[in-house]
C-alpha cells in the first residue's frame, strides 16, 4: 500500500503556513475586531500577514537546499527551482500586504479577508510552482486565480473594480479550460496525467498515429499558459485588469502570479519537450517572445496613464522572460539530436546536465526576482500617490500627477526613479543585471536575432520609463495639487523594494552565486 | 447495430443540439435550461462510457447545484432578452477562424488514432470494478492526496472570495 | 461485443468544446459567456472519460471529479462577480464594459 512520509510534505510547508496565516486572519476578523467598521482596531492584521509571509519564505529558503526529488506519489516535486520561486512569492506578498495596509486604511476598507485572500493567492502560487501533475497544476492554478479574481473586485469604488474582476475572471476561466482540454488530449496520448510518466511515453506517442493528438494538446496547453503570463497576442485582458484592480493587488498580480505561472510553464514544457523534440516549443515560445517584446513595448509608448503604461510594461517584461524560456529549447549547434539529449526525460530540473541550461535557469529566476521587487516598488509609489476622491475619474494615474514629486516627496521620487531605471534596464539596478543575464543566456544559446530585438526594444522602452523620471525631477507641480497622505507601512515597503532594486543591481553576486549553487545542487 | 450505438447517437445528437441551444437562444433563461439539458444528456453519455459514478455526480453537482446557482442569479438580476447584435470585430473574426481551425485539427487528430482496443475489458472482474465508488475512493485517498487537499483549499478560497465580492459595500 | 469507437466520443467532445469557444467569442451576455466556459470544461471531462474507458484507467474519472469540483468553485466566485458588475452598472452586457480605454 502506498504511504506518505513526513518528508513528502516538506515542499508544501510554505503553502501550508500561508494558508494557516490566512485562516488566522479570517478568524481574527470574526472574533477580535470589536468595532465592525472602524479600521483603527485592524492594525495588527497587516503585521500578521507580513510575519506569515516571512515565516513561509524562511521555510522555503530552507527547502531550497534539499536534494531535488519527486514527492507525494509523483504529484509534486521538491527542488530548488520551485523553492526559490516560493521565496520570491513570499517576498512579493509580504511587500504587497504592507502596501495594502496604507492603501486600505486610507479608504477605510481594511478587512481581514483582504489579507487572507492575498495569503491564499500566495499559497496557490507556491503550490503551482511545485505541481508535477496536470490536474494538481490546474487545481492550484485555480486556487491562485480564484483568490486574485476576488481581490480584483474587492473595492466597490466606481465601476472599475467589478469590471476588471469580471474580465479577469472570464479570461482566466477560458484559459483554464484551454489548458485542461489540452491536458485531456495529452492524457489520451500517454495514459497518465503525471509529467514524469508522460515524458516517458510521449516520445513513442509523438511519432506514430498519435502525433496530431500530442501536438494539438501541446498547443492548447501552451495557449492556456500564454493567457496566464499575458504573452502577446493573448494579452488583451491585461491593461484593463491591471488598471481596474486595487493597485497593491496589481502589484501582486504582475509580480507573483506571473512568476508562478512562468515556473509552471517551464516545468511542463521542460518535462514534455524531449518527447516532442524541442523544435515545437522552440518555435512556439520564440514566436511568442518576439511578438511580446515588440508589441508590449510599442503599446506602452504612447500611454500617459502611468498605471496602464506599467501594465503594458509588464507584458513587455513577460517577453524578456519568454526569451529566456526560448533559450531553453534552442536547438543545439549542429545536430537536432543533441538538443533532444540535453533535455533529458525528467520533470526535475535537476537532471538537465548541460551547464548552459543551468545558466538559463539562473537568468530566468534572477529576472523574475528582480522584476518582482521592481514592479512592487513602482506600483507601490503609484498606490501611495492615489487619492480617494478621484478614483472614479480617469486622470488618477496621469503623468501630471508625478510632476514635481522630487520636491514634495523626495523619498518617493527616488524610489520611483530607481524602479523606472530598473524597468528600463539601466545600471546600476537589478533590472540591468536581469536583462544582462537573460540576453547573455540567449546569445549563448545561439538566439542572436531574438537577443538583438530584445536589446533594441528595451532601448526604446527607456523613453517611456525616463519620461516619468523627467516629470518627477524637472517639472513643477500644478498649483494647488493635494499632498498625499503617508503611512509608515507604505514607506517601509517602498524602502525595502528600493533597497532591493539597488543592492541587487550593485551586488548581484550573493544571489547569483546562490542560484548557481542551488541549480548545482539540483544537478547531482 | 447494438443498443450502445442507438443510445450513443440519441444522446450525442441531443447533447450537441442542446449545446447549440446555449449559444443561439436570445433569452438567458433559455440558455441556462439548454445547458441543464446538455448536462443531463452528457450524463447519459458518461453511463455509456462506464463512468456511472461520474454520471451521478454530473447530475447532482452540475445540473443540480451549479445550474441552480446560475438560474438563481438570472432571476435575481431579472435579465431580459439579449437583443444586442454581435459586433464583428477583427478579434472575433480571428477567434472564429481559430475555432474552426482547432475543430478541423482535432477531428483530423482523432481520425488518425488507431482503432480503440478495450481489450482489458475482457476480464469480467476488472470490468465489474471499473469506475465504481470503491475503486475510485481507493485511488483518490491513497494516491491523489495532494490534489484532494488542494481542492479543499480551493473550496475555502472560493467561499471567502464569493462572500467578499458579493458584499454590497466595503 | 461491438463498442462505439472512442473516436465518436472524442469528436462529440471536440464539437462541444468548439461550440463553447464560439459562444465565448460571440455572446455578449456575461452569464451566457460563463455558461459557455462550463461547456468547454464538460468537453474536457468527456475527453478524459472516453480515454479512461479505452485504457481501463480510472485517472480519467478522478480528473473529471476534480474538474467538477473546480467548476463549482469557479461558479461561486464568478457569479458573485457578475452580481457585483450588475450592481455597479445595471447591465451584464460585455460590450458595455468599457470604462477603461487608453
Amino acid at each position: 500500500m502506498p504511504s506518505f512520509s513526513i518528508q513528502d510534505f516538506m515542499p508544501i510547508f510554505p503553502a501550508a503556513i500561508l494558508a494557516v496565516g490566512a485562516m488566522a486572519l479570517l478568524l481574527s476578523e470574526a472574533f477580535l475586531v470589536s468595532v465592525p467598521h472602524a479600521s483603527a482596531s485592524r492594525g495588527y492584521q497587516a503585521v500578521i500577514g507580513v510575519i506569515t509571509a516571512a515565516f513561509a519564505g524562511t521555510v522555503a529558503f530552507h527547502n531550497a537546499f534539499e536534494d531535488p526529488r519527486v514527492v507525494l506519489q509523483g504529484f509534486a516535486v521538491l527542488d530548488p527551482f520551485s523553492s526559490f520561486v516560493t521565496v520570491v512569492v513570499a517576498v512579493t506578498v509580504g511587500l504587497a500586504v504592507l502596501l495594502s495596509a496604507g492603501f486600505l486604511k486610507h479608504r477605510n476598507a481594511e478587512r481581514g479577508e483582504f489579507y487572507a485572500l492575498m495569503l491564499f493567492a500566495a499559497a496557490g502560487m507556491s503550490l503551482l510552482a511545485l505541481s508535477a501533475e496536470f490536474i494538481t497544476l490546474f487545481v492550484n492554478l485555480e486556487v491562485l486565480s480564484v483568490a486574485t479574481y476576488a481581490l480584483t473586485a474587492y473595492l466597490r469604488r466606481g465601476t472599475r473594480p467589478a469590471e476588471a474582476g469580471f474580465k479577469y475572471f472570464i479570461l482566466g476561466a477560458f484559459s483554464g479550460a484551454l489548458l485542461l482540454y489540452g491536458a485531456a488530449l495529452l492524457y489520451g496520448a500517454t495514459g497518465t496525467t503525471k509529467l514524469a510518466g508522460m515524458a516517458e511515453v510521449l516520445r513513442a506517442a509523438s511519432s506514430g498515429d498519435k502525433a496530431w493528438l500530442v501536438y494539438c494538446g501541446m498547443v492548447l496547453v501552451a495557449t492556456g499558459f500564454a493567457f496566464k503570463v499575458a504573452a502577446v497576442p493573448f494579452h488583451m485582458w491585461t491593461p484593463d485588469v491591471y488598471e481596474g484592480a486595487p493597485t497593491p493587488v496589481t502589484a501582486l498580480m504582475s509580480a507573483g502570479v506571473k512568476a508562478a505561472a512562468f515556473v509552471a510553464l517551464i516545468r511542463v514544457f521542460v518535462a514534455l519537450a524531449p518527447g516532442l523534440g524541442p523544435q515545437v516549443p522552440f518555435v512556439l515560445f520564440g514566436g511568442l517572445a518576439l511578438l511580446t517584446m515588440v508589441a508590449g513595448n510599442l503599446m506602452a509608448l504612447p500611454q500617459r496613464n502611468v498605471k496602464r503604461m506599467l501594465a503594458y510594461s509588464s507584458v513587455a517584461h513577460a517577453g524578456y522572460v519568454l526569451l529566456g524560456v526560448t533559450a531553453l529549447f534552442a536547438p543545439a549547434a549542429g545536430t537536432e539530436g543533441h538538443g533532444m539529449g540535453v533535455l533529458s526525460a525528467s520533470p526535475l530540473l535537476g537532471q538537465v546536465p548541460a551547464s548552459a541550461h543551468a545558466d538559463i535557469y539562473k537568468a530566468i529566476l534572477f529576472y523574475l526576482l528582480g522584476y518582482a521587487v521592481t514592479t512592487i516598488g513602482s506600483f507601490g509609489v503609484l498606490a501611495a500617490l492615489e487619492r480617494r476622491e478621484d478614483e472614479t475619474r480617469g486622470t488618477t494615474w496621469d503623468l501630471d500627477r508625478f510632476a514635481g514629486l522630487a520636491h514634495s516627496k523626495p523619498g518617493w521620487a527616488i524610489a520611483m526613479a530607481a524602479c523606472m531605471l530598473s524597468l528600463g534596464g539601466i545600471p546600476p539596478t537589478v533590472g540591468f543585471m536581469g536583462k544582462l543575464l537573460v540576453f547573455r543566456a540567449a546569445v549563448d544559446a545561439g538566439l542572436l536575432g531574438l537577443a538583438i530585438v530584445g536589446v533594441l526594444t528595451s532601448a526604446a522602452a527607456a523613453y517611456y520609463y525616463l519620461r516619468v523620471v523627467v516629470y518627477m525631477f524637472m517639472r513643477n507641480a500644478a498649483e494647488g495639487a493635494a499632498v498625499p497622505e503617508r503611512h509608515w507601512q507604505t514607506d517601509v515597503a517602498l524602502a525595502v523594494a528600493t533597497a532591493g532594486v539597488i543592492l541587487l543591481g550593485i551586488l548581484p553576486g550573493p544571489v547569483t552565486a546562490w542560484l548557481t549553487q542551488a541549480t548545482m545542487l539540483a544537478l547531482r | 447495430m447494438s443498443a450502445e450505438f442507438v443510445l450513443f447517437w440519441v444522446f450525442a445528437i441531443a447533447t450537441a443540439m442542446s449545446a447549440l441551444g446555449v449559444i443561439v437562444t436570445k433569452n438567458p433563461i433559455a440558455s441556462a435550461m439548454s445547458l441543464v439539458a446538455t448536462f443531463f444528456f452528457l450524463a447519459g453519455i458518461y453511463v455509456l462510457l462506464w463512468a456511472h459514478t461520474v454520471a451521478v455526480l454530473q447530475v447532482m453537482v452540475y445540473a443540480g447545484a451549479i445550474m441552480v446557482l446560475f438560474l438563481f442569479v438570472i432571476m435575481l438580476l431579472s435579465l431580459g432578452e439579449d437583443t444586442s447584435m454581435t459586433k464583428f470585430s477583427p478579434t472575433r473574426i480571428i477567434g472564429g477562424v481559430a475555432t474552426a481551425g482547432l475543430l478541423a485539427a482535432l477531428v483530423l487528430a482523432f481520425r488518425k488514432l488507431p482503432e480503440a482496443s478495450t481489450g482489458w475489458a475482457a476480464s469480467v472482474d476488472q470490468l465489474k470494478a471499473f469506475g465504481t465508488l470503491s475503486q475510485l475512493g481507493d485511488v483518490l485517498y491513497k494516491q491523489w492526496l495532494f490534489p484532494f487537499e488542494a481542492v479543499s483549499l480551493l473550496l475555502l478560497v472560493a467561499i471567502v472570495g464569493a462572500v467578499v465580492v458579493a458584499k454590497p459595500r466595503i | 461485443m461491438q463498442l462505439v469507437p472512442t473516436q465518436h466520443y472524442l469528436i462529440l467532445a471536440a464539437v462541444l468544446f468548439c461550440l463553447g469557444m464560439l459562444g465565448v467569442l460571440v455572446r455578449r451576455n456575461a452569464l451566457v459567456v460563463f455558461m459557455c466556459v462550463e461547456l468547454m470544461l464538460n468537453a474536457a471531462n468527456l475527453t478524459f472519460l472516453a480515454f479512461a474507458r479505452e485504457r481501463g484507467d480510472v485517472t480519467g474519472h478522478l480528473s473529471a471529479f476534480f474538474i467538477i469540483a473546480v467548476a463549482a468553485a469557479e461558479a461561486a466566485v464568478g457569479l458573485a462577480i457578475v452580481i457585483a458588475v450588475f450592481r455597479s452598472r445595471g447591465t451584464v452586457n460585455i460590450d458595455e464594459l468599457h470604462t477603461m480605454k487608453h
